[in-house]
Formats: C-alpha cells, sequence, structure tokens
C-alpha cells in the first residue's frame, strides 16, 4: 500500500493513536513519518505508550535518530567501570579489583564476596538491583530455616525468663546450644 | 526433538527455551581452572546425572559438523560447539534437556520446548536442576544469589528465550521500538543465533536481560504476558493483511513449494527466505502446510546439520543437493 501522504512510496510504517478515545491512523513511508515527527504532527511513540504491558498495540511508528544509539546500547554486557578501582584488595584465587573491573568476568566464586562491595554499582547498573529475590539451594535453604528457628527460640526464652519460669528457659537453652552447633557444623 | 513437533500459537511461536546458570563452590572460572579441576567438576557433575536416560558426550570426541549442527539446532550454545577443549555434554533421550558443562560457567541446563510453552520448558530445566543441587555444592551467596563466572547471570541465573517469527512485525518497521519498549522491562530482542546475529528469516527471540533481584514466579508471569501480547499482534496483522497483500502471498508462497518440490539444489539462504514467506502464509490460512516441519526444514537445512545427516557431504553443492531431498522428504507428504 502507498503512504497516505505522499501516495508516492511504499508505506512501511502503522502509527496508531488512542487519545482519550479518539482514535486515528497513519500509514506512511519512512520519510513522511520522519518529516511528520519532527513538525510535532506525530506525537512521538514515546508519549503513547506511557503503560509498557498496554502499549504493544501503538507501537508501530518511525524510528527516529537517537534510537539506533540507544539501540545498539541493549546488546551486550555493559562494561563494568568503577571510580573506586584504586583499591589494592586480592581474592583468593589471584584476581585484583582492577582485572575484575577492566575484564567484567569473577575469577571464582569468593569474588563477589571480596569484592561485594565495589561491585555493587556495577551489579546495580546491569540489574536495575543488586540484592537476590527467589529460590535458594537446598543447603542454604536448610540453614535460612535454622537461623529463623533460633530468632524465634530466643524471643522464647527471655519471655520464659521474664517470667520467671527458669526450667522452661533452660530447656530452650539446650534447644538452642544444639541448633548452633548444626549451623557451625554445617558452615 | 522439539522440531517437528506442534507447539503451542505454532502460527508464530517457533520455540521456547530455558537456560539455567550453575557453578560448584570452591571453584575457580574460566582460564583459572587447570585439566585436573576440570575433571573434578566433570566427575561432580556426572554423579547428579546419573542412570540410563543421561547420556554423556566428550565434545571434543564429535566433528566441528557434529558439535555446529547441535548449537543450529538451538540444543547447545554457539560458544560450547566452539570450545570442545575438555568440556561435555550430557542429554536425556528426548534431548529436550541438555547440560553443557564447562560452558561459561560450570554448568548450564537448557531445556526447549516447541512452541510457546514456558511453563514447561521451565519444569523440565528445574528438574534437572533440582538433581544437580541435591548432588553438588552450589556457589551461592545471600546478596548475589546464584553466583556466576559474568555478574550478567547473577540472581536465579535464568534465561528464559521465546523464539518468534515475526514478518509483520518486521515489515511494519516495528521491532526497534519493541526493542525499547522490552529493555525498559528488563527484557530484550535479539535474532535467532544470539548476541548480535542477523534476524534472517524474520525469527527473533525474546528473553529477559536482568536475571537478579526478580523472583522465578515473577520472570515467568512477565514474559508470559509481554509474549503473550506480541503474539497476539503479529497475528492480528495476519488477520487485518489486506486482499491484493494476501493475494500476492499465496503465490509468492505457491511458487516456492514448487521451489522445494522440484529443485536438484537449494542454498540454505534459499531456505531461509522462503521458510518465512511459506510459514507467513500457512500462519495466514492460505496454504496448508504445517508450520512446525517448515521449523523442521528451517533447523534441519543448515549447512553444519545437513553434513553431520548426511555422510560423505562435505562440499557445498553436495549439500544444496541434500538440501533439495531434505525439502521433499519433509514436506513431500503435504498439499498445499
Ligand atoms: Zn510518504
Ligand atoms: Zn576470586
Amino acid at each position: 500500500m502507498l503512504c497516505e501522504k505522499c501516495k508516492k512510496n511504499e508505506a512501511t510504517f502503522y502509527y496508531h493513536e488512542n487519545v482519550n478515545g479518539n482514535e486515528k491512523n497513519y500509514r506512511l513511508c519512512a520519510d513522511c513519518a520522519n518529516e511528520l515527527e519532527k513538525s510535532g504532527e506525530l506525537k512521538t511513540w514515546k508519549e503513547s505508550v506511557e503503560d509498557p504491558f498496554a502499549g504493544f498495540g501503538k507501537l508501530f511508528t518511525t524510528p527516529f535518530k537517537q534510537m539506533d544509539k540507544l539501540f545498539s546500547g541493549l546488546f551486550g554486557a555493559p562494561a563494568l567501570t568503577g571510580g573506586q578501582a584504586k583499591s589494592q584488595k586480592q581474592c583468593s584465587c589471584g584476581m585484583t579489583l582492577r582485572d575484575l573491573l577492566d575484564g567484567g568476568m569473577a575469577g571464582c566464586p569468593d569474588c563477589y564476596t571480596t569484592f561485594e562491595e565495589e561491585l555493587e554499582p556495577t551489579v546495580r547498573r546491569i540489574h536495575g538491583r543488586s540484592s537476590h529475590e527467589g529460590r535458594i539451594p537446598a543447603k542454604f535453604r536448610g540453614k535460612m530455616d535454622t537461623k529463623k528457628k533460633i530468632e524465634q527460640l530466643e524471643k522464647e526464652r527471655a519471655e520464659a525468663v521474664r517470667l520467671e519460669n527458669y526450667e522452661k528457659a533452660a530447656e530452650i537453652r539446650d534447644q538452642l546450644n544444639e541448633l548452633r552447633k548444626t549451623l557451625e557444623e554445617g558452615a | 526433538m522439539w522440531y517437528g513437533t506442534k507447539g503451542n500459537d505454532s502460527d508464530v511461536a517457533i520455540s521456547t527455551r530455558v537456560r539455567i546458570a550453575r557453578n560448584l563452590a570452591g571453584y575457580p572460572f574460566g582460564d583459572r581452572l587447570d585439566d585436573a579441576k576440570k575433571k573434578e567438576i566433570i566427575e561432580k557433575i556426572d554423579k547428579a546425572f546419573k542412570g540410563k536416560e543421561w547420556k554423556y558426550t566428550d565434545m571434543s570426541s564429535l566433528t566441528e559438523a557434529q558439535r555446529q549442527s547441535l548449537a543450529d539446532r538451538h540444543l547447545i550454545s554457539r560458544e560450547f560447539a566452539g570450545c570442545p577443549a575438555g568440556t561435555q555434554l550430557i542429554q536425556n533421550k528426548d534431548q529436550d534437556v541438555n547440560v553443557m558443562v564447562l560452558e561459561e560457567d560450570h554448568v548450564r541446563i537448557q531445556s526447549i520446548v516447541p512452541g510457546f510453552d514456558i511453563r514447561s520448558a521451565m519444569e523440565k530445566a528445574e528438574a534437572a536442576e533440582a538433581k544437580l543441587d541435591e548432588a553438588c555444592d552450589i556457589a551461592y551467596s545471600e546478596k548475589y544469589g546464584y553466583i556466576t563466572h559474568c555478574p550478567t547471570n547473577l540472581g536465579t541465573g535464568i534465561r528464559i528465550s521465546v523464539m518468534l517469527h515475526l514478518p509483520a512485525y518486521t515489515r511494519a518497521g516495528g521491532i526497534k521500538a519493541l526493542a525499547l519498549q522490552l529493555a525498559k522491562l528488563g527484557l530484550t530482542i535479539r535474532g535467532a543465533d544470539g548476541e548480535g546475529s542477523d534476524p534472517s528469516g524474520n525469527i527473533y527471540q525474546i528473553s529477559n536481560q536482568v536475571t537478579l533481584g526478580v523472583t522465578e514466579d515473577e520472570l515467568v508471569e512477565r514474559l508470559s504476558n509481554v509474549v503473550g501480547n506480541i503474539i497476539k499482534e503479529e497475528r492480528s496483522f495476519h488477520e487485518k493483511a489486506g486482499e491484493e497483500f494476501r493475494s500476492d502471498l499465496r503465490e509468492n508462497a505457491r511458487r516456492n513449494f514448487g521451489i522445494l518440490m522440484f529443485s536438484e539444489r537449494i542454498s540454505s539462504r534459499e531456505i531461509t527466505d522462503m521458510y518465512s514467506t511459506l510459514r507467513l502464509a500457512a500462519s495466514s490460512g492460505l496454504i496448508k502446510l504445517p508450520q512446525e516441519k517448515l521449523d523442521e526444514l528451517l533447523v534441519r537445512s543448515m549447512p553444519s546439520t545437513v553434513e553431520a545427516e548426511h555422510k560423505g557431504v562435505t562440499t557445498p553443492e553436495a549439500r544444496d543437493r541434500a538440501r533439495a531431498e531434505l525439502a521433499r522428504e519433509i514436506l513431500g507428504e503435504s498439499a498445499i
């Protein structure tokens, strides 16, 4: 189909807009779409897609100039950069902070503990967040459960002491010692 | 095998993949691993995948064509196919779960199913991951979650990737805008063969870029919603296409089918181009070819796969002849 404006070129851009129930459709060639966008007659896609989940019906419009730049930035891992590269810290695997920041890859799992603080801004830039949500390995699940149990029992023991129920408090103390031992053995 | 099997939303969706990255605690990454440590890692991971259903392959025992064919068929990564020294592949019987040992991470579990089916791809990958979790001491930190060689995979270590055929989106010039929207949601769109690859055949992969700070369930929900919307959008274009376009498309598809049925030699580039026309015509109800057969043809037409499946076929001309036969083998029973 031909462009609705110049009626010369093949229409390759479909633009759909819905402002307060007022629907508009355009089928345009790349040149006309670019021109209209520059003149401000076409609202840019940015304005028409406020809600990303709802926006899929409205995203056909001309790609404008800066898009290429933004687009290329999406591919590949963002490089690690750091203003704190002054540290002389070294991981047990031999990795230094400078090597880590230059190479962008950890040397061993411990690197993330050794350089936890220095890596935080990079991790945040990549993921938008810097702490894990979601599943944990079975071994750590047991550990987390034990930690929670210990917290709970400590509260109960304090309560027993407050009520001067020393027999019960002693019982809980024995349980706590047992749990702390398993936690240490597991680690 | 995932290709040749009909999946959900197969008019637009080709396949769904889930990849889970895991590492063993106490072992360094990449170059810092010597041969002795690599052997230890392989032995530990073998223990997790015991039993008749798992097949072990030393990657260096395969030919270049066999390795590249595994990547062509999306069973392993291109990187893993390229560096076979001291690495191992563990596959289940159906080859829909493939475990790459000593890829970029110590372990990468990859599952693949036909069509748009995040749930079953997740189930398969997670079942294999549970075996690993049971048998091995996995590197994990309370702050960063599952530890990975590259910080881009930290957190869940999970990458879900849905492969779609988007000819109408592409024609409408919508891919770049889509890429920008996806980026806001921590998602990304790429060509079929991963980072920076050319989206030939109008095939794209949509996957999550972000792996940290999002739970597995949130990730599944987000991708299910977004990909579901993209599929609907592409489908609505097929439905809205004008009569002139449909008539041209049907004519092109019929001519292409003629080439596939009667040629003696077909190049892999020709297959890619014809694939997109035929698939769109099939999805628009203009011809009767099953999409999964077209997907099978595309995947098995890749040069390495043609070579790996046909003994003695090594020259481009021999491959082109084998490919023409393959087209008739896969589509010969179909009438359009
Ligand atoms: Zn025009
Ligand atoms: Zn280290």
